[in-house]
């Protein structure tokens, strides 16, 4: 009845931005990011990116409300660059770890076909177990 | 945090397939964080995009069933999704309700005449042309006969004729729109981590088997030994993926569009951050492709609603005497639906 449109979970309302900072006014470098339509899916993933990073200092997320799509992420470093920058830096390594990743896949999926070829024939529905290695 | 230990003959992921099917993939992923493995796990089960129907318009039904139970039945018929790439987001279409831009219409037209109870089956849907590429929105048909899920069974002098809207969606708004029907995900099977703290009556070991496979595939091996001391600063590395794929994308093209997905969200963020640097709000067109939905808001939902308005069309000439369906030639005819 008053359960919010499936849609709000994943589109930006009108003049709703993705994220917007707002620095911490107690701490030096340190800002608390809100990420719009978001959830955990981006949330833990930029977390445990930013923690990699030898000039964060501390990293956390935080989901304010279940019904409430969106997440805060509390980012702190040392001053060598900006929690933003840090945040930047972790965006564009995980852009590249995914195109690590898929062309990896790419690679062992197109070497399994043409290894594969032969045998599979008879196992349409995928429930046979070959053992592995 | 050490990673010198796992940097050493490569960095980034890595990716060992096990075994592969028409709709299974068996792989396992290394060398990423546990949150970086569930992302991808999340991301292919909610948001990769596929097609599905979602609008019927019912202008004859005098089957058993009600019009809002066959459009629940319709709208779960896997449809085919190849390069979905090519069909639009209703809401990020410049049409007014729906074209082939970012639509494909299936019509579902069967009468019964025999004595015998006539079964209506995901084949009997026509998908109509033109449409954005050549095989997105055929229904998914695997059985040997060629029949697909039955939609629904009529009796003689019963009668259904629908018009079917199928659009592009994905998981997070209907599970209709799900590439898969489950993935399945492991790490650390052999509990050497403790993230698990088993309950048991008895025998912890005998109450909860592992994962011959998976377990074997640890290179350390073997269950936990009595003598072993417990790394407490050991990560989870390792994954077990088994993915199944309904059949509208094939299981290999559901990874790829999960980390697609993925790299269109960091893009997103990415694009904001710079955006506000410039001062200028919105930045626009810099590097980053990003498919993320723009202001589009509100307006073309409030269509979805009518799932089962009784909306008669009688400009809509489907080529209906196409012989697609064992039906096409019955008392219709040939000339579109009989005004």
């Amino acid at each position: 009845m008053n359960a919010p449109d499936r849609f709000d979970t994943f589109l930006l309302g009108d003049g709703e931005k993705k994220v917007t900072e707002v620095a911490d006014t107690r701490i030096p470098s340190a800002s608390t990011f809100t990420f719009n339509k978001e959830d955990h899916t981006l949330g833990n993933l930029l977390r445990s990116q930013l923690l990699k990073s030898p000039h964060v200092k501390y990293s956390g997320y935080r989901i304010p409300h279940p019904l409430v799509s969106s997440f805060e992420l509390r980012i702190q470093t040392d001053s060598t660059l900006t929690p933003r920058a840090a945040l930047q830096q972790a965006c564009r390594e995980l852009v590249s770890d995914l195109s690590t990743l898929s062309r990896e896949f790419t690679k062992e999926w197109e070497l399994r076909k043409m290894v594969g070829d032969g045998a599979k024939g008879d196992d349409k529905d995928g429930k046979g177990k070959v053992p592995g290695r | 945090m050490d990673y010198g230990a796992m940097d050493i003959d490569q960095v980034g992921p890595r990716v060992i397939i096990r075994e592969s099917f028409p709709n299974r993939a068996d792989f396992v992923l290394e060398h990423v964080d546990l949150a970086f493995a569930n992302s991808l796990r999340r991301t292919m089960l909610a948001e990769v995009p596929t097609m599905a129907i979602d609008l019927v318009e019912v202008d004859e039904n005098t089957s058993v069933l009600a019009d809002e139970f066959i459009a629940h039945r319709l709208g779960l018929i896997p449809l085919n999704s190849k390069q979905i790439e090519d069909v639009l987001y209703t809401r990020d279409c410049d049409c007014d309700q729906y074209c082939e831009n970012c639509s494909i219409t299936l019509t579902m037209h069967a009468k019964c005449t025999g004595d015998e109870i006539m079964k209506v089956y995901a084949r009997d849907l026509v998908v109509a042309e033109p449409r954005p590429n050549e095989w997105v929105g055929n229904p998914v048909i695997t059985d040997e006969a060629g029949l697909g899920p039955v939609i629904c069974k009529l009796r003689k002098g019963q009668a259904v004729r629908m018009k079917c809207i199928a659009k592009k969606g994905i998981a997070k708004e209907h599970a209709k729109w799900a590439p898969t029907s489950a993935i399945g995900f492991e790490y650390d099977p052999n509990n050497k981590l403790r993230h698990l703290d088993y309950w048991y009556e008895v025998d912890p070991i005998k109450e909860w088997p592992v994962d011959d496979r998976n377990a074997s595939w640890e290179s350390e091996g073997g269950p936990q030994q009595d003598d072993e001391t417990f790394d407490y600063n050991a990560v989870p590395s390792r994954f077990f993926f088994d993915l199944e794929s309904i059949g509208n994308l094939e299981p290999d093209a559901v990874v790829q569009q999960g980390i697609k997905v993925m790299q269109q969200k960091l893009a997103a963020v990415l694009q904001e951050l710079a955006g506000d640097e410039n001062r200028n709000g919105n930045a626009g067109g810099d590097g980053f492709g990003v498919q993320e939905p723009d202001g589009m808001q509100g307006g073309d939902y409030g269509v979805d609603q009518g799932y089962t308005t009784p909306y008669v069309n009688p400009g809509a000439t489907s080529q209906w005497g196409g012989g697609a369906t064992p039906y096409g030639a019955t008392p219709y005819g040939q000339s579109g639906w009989n005004q």
